[in-house]
């Protein structure tokens, strides 16, 4: 398993005795996989080798298999490579890039320059390469904040008291769903309980996807199928989700193949910040040295005056989202200050309440990490966990160190890159209200009706599955 | 060492029966065997049960005092006992740790830590028994704090070793922790720098003279000074740090490689144990006991220890299991997988 991979996705790596071409099961589905070499001499008998060719492991065959979480960094750099995205270029297919404010922070970082500047000049930077647009998921962050919103406030009347009948046990805590190392971990090894609390908003990349493949094609003009849509992304694990059913639709073709539905991805490539910054390197431009480009608004938080805006909070803000909202919807409280955390432990769990008349309404926490998510994991299975609300991500620090970011400088120590990050991702960045960002509301007058609604919930919203545990991994843990 | 120069003997006192298949690992109660309190131990097999053994102040004899039972539901492979001897952590194949609260007698399970993949292999208390470790067959290693009400909550899960891990086992003194694994390495993992997590400091392995195959257990000498390990590869290692630089909490001080025992053991080595006044026992496949002290003579391989006794046929199978008891006695137990305990004292011709 990749160092590369967040701590809830290593852990689950479950076979120690197995390497990990040996241990995947597809071979067992009446398939032959793609053996490395052995390190020791095997006896075969040259008569009866079979002639087939070798079969390809897709992240999709991963994700549905309960053997190992993934065994396959090869597959994952096959399907989505730099190689694969500059080859979609050249295919002349229409390439959209979305890029994450971490991914920016993390350049910013890197090249010494603001978050704006990277913005600018990596525009310029895909457009050389032959890129259509590039747009900002802190813009479809916002879209799913709103969203995440309204199903808490919908979560948290239905937890509480209504006549005889008492409160629906699973609709708090409500978990962020952003995180896929938590996703895959929740799913695979917590069986179904935990799936229930997970916010049914799909994570700013799955939004900024469904936005554009099922809406934005037709302002730009655009078909469906031509579209090549690529984020970057602080983090592995996003291409994980980039690859769940969920998250594919059905194209009915129209003219000849009549009979054949395609299916189309919302995102069909995730490049990793590190990976993007090897693209640089490969191109052997001088990154600084750049033009800025304008950017492209039509997704993008930039506001009239030329300043990036978006929400506090690093790992997507969905605790300090929420909690504000939630203080003025369900309490009166217009919270106009800071959000005072309390770090519980460590830093990496830090928690914020709300108290009216000295009673504590609000109780929120952020979770970050394996360790503490274990101890989350643990209190909400044995019902003594009282947060109304959970942001977990599954990597220390959250998710501006996330395993695709830039790795560290030579004598860096990971404490000091982290607090740089932690001050260029709000650098000459305007804090904004999500359900103030004209985007946002547009994309709801014309499109979406309101947070909520039947069309918010179809393109917006996804679904969790727990993944039973096969015979034949059973087996490989006997 | 000098009182075990010439004749010695490993007398058998009893041959316990009771678990009805092998006996993977026991640990005495620390709290027994002094201020009259009769000396007691655990051990725990793959019949999924965990035994409590008592020792009779009259007829010196051991008896079964409790079984603990149905909560485990497959093989439970190792335990161990808090410092002041109250509660009792059971390591099992069923991926959880649960602990035990030694009521008057009476143990109830009053915790079960989730959070390992599959098999939980070992675990062991830290010195003040603030802490609890274990590591298993997902490769990680598992820091627990206790809290109060006996609620655990996990601080940290290390993820270095790249294979099964066999045995964790704190330092006797300092908090520090070790892990054998059979990825062949001994990792030494600390609190310690700025980061609020832990971390491995230290890893033993083949290029320090470390081990060539699965490392199965670790032993720490009375003064905490010195470790040894056991292995697969037929050997025995010792090594050594700086006792004053630990002490002292000036950051870590690194172990180094004292000598290897080689050729003394023809199969895997599964358990080692030293004994407070400088004993260090080993259990191996070939069924057999052996007893090892520090000598001044150069021996012919030229470590410093030199083989005091072996007790060939000390089980009718694999002895996967060997600990020194606490109390004035020399008691060794031994843990077999022809699932029997035997108790053990060694005595001196003198008092044959």
């Amino acid at each position: 398993m990749s160092e590369k991979f967040s701590p809830a996705l290593r852990i689950g790596d479950l076979n120690d005795f197995i390497a990990p071409s040996q241990a995947c099961i597809v071979s067992l589905k009446g398939l032959k996989t793609n053996t490395t070499k052995p390190d020791k001499p095997e006896v075969s008998i040259a008569s009866k080798q079979v002639q087939s060719e070798p079969v390809k492991i897709s992240l999709k065959d991963c994700l549905a298999c309960s053997g190992c979480v993934t065994s396959a960094e090869t597959v994952m750099l096959e399907n989505q490579s730099l190689d694969e995205f500059l080859s979609n270029i050249n295919k002349g297919k229409t390439v959209i890039v979305s890029l994450s404010p971490q991914s920016r922070a993390s350049l910013a970082v890197h090249f010494g320059i603001s978050p704006l500047q990277v913005f600018k000049k990596l525009t310029g930077f895909f457009k050389s390469l032959g890129v259509k647009a590039v747009f900002d998921t802190s813009c479809s962050r916002d879209l799913t904040l709103v969203e995440s919103c309204n199903e808490f406030i919908t979560r948290y009347k239905e937890s509480q008291p209504a006549d005889d009948h008492g409160s629906s046990k699973s609709s708090l805590p409500m978990i962020a769903s952003a995180c896929p190392g938590w996703i895959c971990y929740a799913e695979k090894q917590l069986g179904s309980f935990a799936l229930p609390y997970i916010s049914k908003v799909k994570s700013p990349q799955q939004t900024i996807g469904a936005v554009i493949k099922h809406r934005l094609y037709q302002d730009m003009g655009l078909r469906q199928d031509e579209i090549y849509h690529v984020t970057v992304m602080p983090c592995y694990d996003k291409k994980l989700e980039a690859s769940r059913d969920d998250f594919t639709f059905q194209l009915e073709s129209h003219g000849r193949q009549q009979n054949e539905a395609r299916s189309i991805a919302e995102v069909d490539s995730v490049l990793t910040t590190g990976e993007v910054l090897e693209l640089i390197q490969l191109k052997q431009v001088e990154f600084k040295s750049l033009e800025e480009f304008p950017l492209d608004r039509l997704l993008t938080n930039i506001s009239e005056e030329g300043y990036l805006y978006g929400v506090r909070g690093s790992s997507g803000g969905y605790a300090e989202t929420i909690f504000r909202h939630a203080a003025k919807t369900l309490f009166g409280r217009q919270i106009d200050v800071p959000l005072n955390y309390r770090n519980i432990r460590n830093s990496d769990f830090q928690e914020v309440t709300l108290e009216v008349e000295g009673k504590t309404v609000l109780k929120f926490a952020l979770c970050y990490g394996f360790r503490n998510l274990q101890n989350v994991v643990r209190k909400l299975k044995i019902g003594k966990c009282d947060y109304q609300f959970l942001e977990i991500m599954a990597c220390p620090s959250g998710c501006l160190n996330g395993g695709g970011q830039i790795k560290l400088k030579p004598g860096q120590s990971p404490k000091d890159l982290s607090q740089l990050l932690e001050t260029v991702y709000m650098d000459n960045v305007l804090v904004a209200e999500p359900f103030e960002n004209p985007i946002v509301k547009s994309l709801y007058d014309k499109w979406l009706e309101q947070p909520g609604s039947e069309k918010a919930r179809r393109h917006l919203h996804t679904e969790y599955h727990p993944v039973e545990k096969s015979i034949t991994s059973l087996l490989h843990n006997w | 060492m000098e009182s075990f120069e010439g004749n010695i003997e490993l007398r058998e006192i009893q041959r316990l029966e009771g678990h009805t298949d092998r006996v993977w690992s026991l640990a005495w109660n620390p709290a027994t065997g002094h201020a009259g309190i009769p000396l007691s131990f655990a051990s725990c097999s793959g019949d999924k049960t965990v035994r409590i053994w008592e020792q009779n102040l009259t007829s010196g004899l051991w008896n079964c005092k409790a079984v603990l039972e149905e909560t485990h539901t497959r093989t439970v492979r190792s335990c161990a006992w808090s410092p002041s001897g109250k509660l009792l952590a059971t390591a099992s194949f069923d991926a959880t740790t649960a602990i035990w609260e030694n009521v008057g007698g009476d143990f109830d399970c009053v915790s079960t830590l989730e959070g390992h993949e599959n098999e939980v292999k070992g675990v062991s208390w830290n010195a003040s028994g603030s802490l609890l470790a274990t590591c298993g067959r997902d490769k990680s290693v598992w820091i627990w704090e206790v809290q109060p009400g006996n609620e655990f909550e996990c601080v940290s899960v290390l993820q270095g070793h790249t294979q099964d891990v066999k045995m964790v086992q704190w330092h006797p003194t300092v908090d520090i922790l070790f892990s054998c694994s059979y990825d062949n390495n001994v990792k030494v993992w600390a609190d310690e720098g700025d980061s609020d997590d832990w971390q491995c400091v230290q890893t033993l392995g083949e290029p320090n003279n470390g081990h060539t195959s699965t490392v199965w257990a670790l032993s720490f000498n009375a003064r905490g000074d010195k470790m040894v390990t056991c292995s697969d590869d037929l050997t025995l290692k010792v090594w050594e740090t700086d006792n004053t630089v630990m002490q002292s909490g000036d950051g870590f001080a690194p172990w180094r490689h004292v000598c290897s025992l080689s050729g003394y053991h023809d199969r895997t080595i599964f358990s080692v144990h030293w004994s407070r006044e400088g004993i260090i026992a080993s259990g191996a496949a070939d069924d057999a006991i052996r007893l090892f002290v520090e000598s001044n003579e150069n021996s012919a391989d030229g470590s410093r220890y030199k083989l005091l006794l072996k007790k060939e046929k000390a089980h009718d199978m694999d002895v996967n299991s060997v600990q020194w008891s606490p109390g004035e006695k020399r008691l060794l137990a031994s843990a077999s997988d022809d699932g029997t305990i035997k108790v053990w004292e060694l005595v001196s011709p003198s008092q044959c």
